[in-house]
């Protein structure tokens, strides 16, 4: 019987195909069709999902279910368990109180977020200022750019430094990326955000300064008037926050006996930890009032869409990813052949990972380097020799996924729940190209460039 | 205590087949002091928001608030004519909080709230209607215009076009059952005969003795009595029954054995744990019932 690493040399490359429909989908529908899309996603996964698992199991039989079962109970299962947890957790916090948008509280909400985000990551962290901020700058005439800004910041780069901020650094986590090893983004990550936002506060200034200007009498201008004192309710998520945390530390840092289910092989230990981060979880449901929620007007339906998108997203990858490890051997061979420097690496994942999700796009190229470096060894071990003999290349993949991220709007998934919220409050957002020609290009790529020629 | 009465009605609408019927159904209340009807949408925050990696449908908003608007217009126009003044809310948000904090900022005196055939996820974890049952500090009227429902192995439908035609009012003597009989009388002006039902519960039958139970029976009597009084004396004909059994079933047996057009009926306001835990004579009527019933916290 062929092994699944074997699998991976045996796969055609049309086997490929349904993950780029499927990526193709997320980014084109919500562009074209975004009424259609809205109300048939789901089916469309489906379709994608069917497309690839229906061939090869006709094809490989056992060891392509196998193959599609592995990735969906080892990486799907712990995968959305801890975005629901972190989802349902930074929702049942609720930060209240009157701010006036002024440069210093918008670039003090910018840092707070940028911070939190690797903690409670970047979707928490963005849910739970994203409101707040929209408050603050009710009044202000100029408000689309800071929220790109907060996408730029809060929502994508903040969540570099461990595997619970970004979704891609946790499948990096789940593969055996360990969860230490990602503070080694700390200064990447500390001059990218140092960049935005000294770019921001100079914006943010002058466009305060010149509003004051024209409406003087603006009571809503006038420094800090604080109507209502900043107070944070839900504490307690704070404590199941602290819980899913050391459920992920755990997992990491000890070790033991597996189990065998229907042929895949668990470790006890990430049971435990997704046992934990779950019921972290309901805790929180529980134990909230649930009036914070509602003023966070806190809904379902955005975990509900990433859980459906992502149930397709993971099977359709399984056989890109298992022909990426094969290396040489496998039918995307070119692909590791034309990425072998570190900054290539951090352009090829950013550049995909701006208009594909990055998740999918890290263990893209994730599975690259592995394939270039080690072809044929198996996942955990191959990543703690890239991490030991080449780990530029790692931090490459990992920033180039988490930066890029905030390209366009499509490039990670709180960036769509952000976008949505400010446009329901009044914010006039930019329109998809709009934001990539006024911010990305004119902002993000020279930032970038600069972060390659110092770190990469 | 404050007087209860109802003179300003939010009537929450999913523009369900036959939402309209329902709302004509309240027009006599006008009668009984009804001034005002807010007709109240609110727009799923999921139909327009949220799009998977694609962000907010603005168009699709505003094309809502169009098409709701336009359909209120003819219910104002059916309002006008029964002389009671009406406004549009149209609002965007999560359906159950949002209604309940409109129905708070309006000062509404009533939420009236359609009822569908429950699916069996609903069965579970519960309706919309459940929901602002539970959350609501106002009565509720749940209404069902037209229900289908199955007696004795036979389908039958029932049309609910005449509600306070001979209501009923299930007492527990319960400071929301009294309020619910404050709400009743205060509809004296379009009500000719009202229903009164006492349920003495298996719990407390159970293991006493008979004259204990004698007596008991007795002193319930006595109460349902008093409170008739209080009806004749604000001119509407009273009937009283004394029951025993499990209430949530005797007061639906009752109240269709004796032809209730709607019952009324306090509720205590458990949370969903406490209602799954415990049970609700209050949900378990207003789910099980083919008539109107309307909720009193």
């Amino acid at each position: 019987m062929e092994s699944a690493h074997e699998l991976g040399e045996l796969l055609p490359l049309w086997s490929a195909f349904p993950f780029a429909g499927m990526l193709l989908s997320i980014a084109l529908f919500p562009l074209l069709a975004p009424r259609f899309w809205h109300s048939h996603f789901g089916k469309i996964s489906a379709l994608w999902v069917l497309a690839a698992l229906l061939p090869l199991i006709i094809i490989y039989k056992g060891l392509a279910a196998r193959e599609f079962l592995h990735i969906f109970i080892g990486d799907y299962i712990p995968f959305i368990i801890l975005l629901f947890a972190l989802y349902t957790i930074s929702g049942g916090i609720l930060l209240k109180g009157t701010l006036l948008g002024s440069p210093s509280v918008n670039a003090a909400i910018l840092i707070t977020g940028t911070v939190l985000a690797s903690w409670m990551g970047t979707t928490g962290a963005a849910m739970l200022l994203i409101r707040p901020l929209l408050r603050a700058n009710a009044k202000r005439k100029e408000r689309a750019f800071t929220v790109v800004f907060f996408i730029f910041l809060v929502a994508n780069a903040g969540g570099a430094l461990t595997p619970l901020g970004d979704p891609p650094l946790f499948l990096g986590f789940l593969k055996g990326v360990p969860f230490f090893w990602t503070f080694k983004l700390f200064r990447p990550m500390l001059f990218l955000s140092g960049i935005l936002l000294f770019i921001y506060w100079i914006v943010d200034s002058y466009f305060f300064r010149r509003q004051k200007k024209l409406e003087p009498q603006d009571p809503h201008m006038e420094p800090m008037r604080v109507r209502e004192p900043i107070r944070l309710y839900g504490k307690r998520n704070l404590v199941f926050l602290a819980g899913v945390i050391g459920a992920v530390l755990m997992s990491g840092l000890a070790d033991w006996e597996e189990l065998s289910f229907l042929g895949i092989h668990i470790k006890l230990l990430d049971l435990s930890r997704d046992f934990i981060i779950f019921a972290m979880a309901l805790c929180s449901i529980i134990f909230t009032p649930a009036g914070y929620r509602e003023e966070n007007e806190f809904t379902w339906f955005p975990i509900k869409e990433v859980a459906i998108l992502f149930a397709g997203i993971f099977i359709t990858m399984a056989p890109c990813l298992r022909m990426l490890q094969a290396g040489p051997e496998g039918e995307l061979a070119f692909l590791t052949r034309a990425v072998t420097e570190p900054y290539h690496y951090f352009w090829a994942t950013g550049l995909i990972s701006s208009f594909l999700d990055n998740a999918p796009t890290y263990m893209t190229f994730l599975n690259t380097s592995l394939g270039t470096f080690y072809p044929g060894m198996e996942g955990r071990e191959a990543i703690g020799l890239l991490i030991r003999e080449n780990p530029l290349y790692l931090e490459a993949i990992s920033a180039g996924a988490v930066f890029f991220g905030a390209m366009s709007y499509i490039g990670n998934a709180p960036n769509f729940m952000v976008r949505s919220i400010a446009e329901e409050s009044g914010v006039p957002m930019p329109s998809f190209f709009g934001y990539m020609l006024k911010y990305s290009l004119g902002i993000l790529v020279p930032a970038f460039i600069l972060v390659t020629l110092i770190f990469f | 205590m404050e007087k209860m009465k109802i003179e300003k009605a939010l009537f929450a609408t999913k523009f369900r087949e036959l939402a309209f019927d329902s709302l004509k159904a309240l027009f006599p209340l006008k009668k009984a002091g009804l001034r005002e009807i807010i007709l109240c949408y609110v727009i799923p925050r999921e139909a327009v928001g949220f799009v998977p990696f694609g962000g907010y449908l603005k168009g699709e908003e505003e094309r809502l608030r169009e098409e709701v608007r336009l359909r209120f217009e003819d219910w104002q126009a059916a309002t006008s004519e029964a002389g009671i003044e009406s406004r549009v809310i149209i609002e965007l948000g999560e359906p159950i909080p949002k209604l309940l904090s409109i129905a708070r900022r309006e000062g509404a005196d009533l939420i009236v709230a359609g009822k569908k055939k429950k699916a069996l996820l609903e069965k579970i974890i519960g309706s919309d209607t459940h929901s602002i049952i539970i959350k609501s500090r106002i009565p509720v009227l749940v209404n069902k215009y037209m229900v289908e429902y199955e007696r004795e192995g036979e389908r039958a439908t029932r049309v609910n076009d005449r509600i306070f035609e001979n209501p009923f009012i299930a007492l527990d003597w319960s400071a929301p059952s009294e309020r619910a009989f404050e709400l009743l009388l205060s509809l004296r002006g379009i009500l000719t005969c009202a229903g009164l039902i006492y349920v003495i519960s298996e719990k407390d039958f159970n293991g006493v003795e008979e004259r204990e139970f004698e007596r008991l029976k007795a002193g319930e009597k006595e109460k349902l009595a008093l409170y008739s009084d209080r009806l004749e004396e604000a001119g509407i004909r009273p009937r009283a029954h004394l029951l025993l059994g499990r209430p949530a079933d005797e007061i639906l047996r009752a109240a269709r054995e004796f032809g209730a057009s709607m019952l009324f009926m306090g509720t205590t306001g458990k949370g969903r744990l406490e209602e799954f835990a415990l049970g609700s004579v209050s949900h378990e009527i207003s789910e099980g019932a083919e008539f109107p019933v309307l909720l009193v916290p």
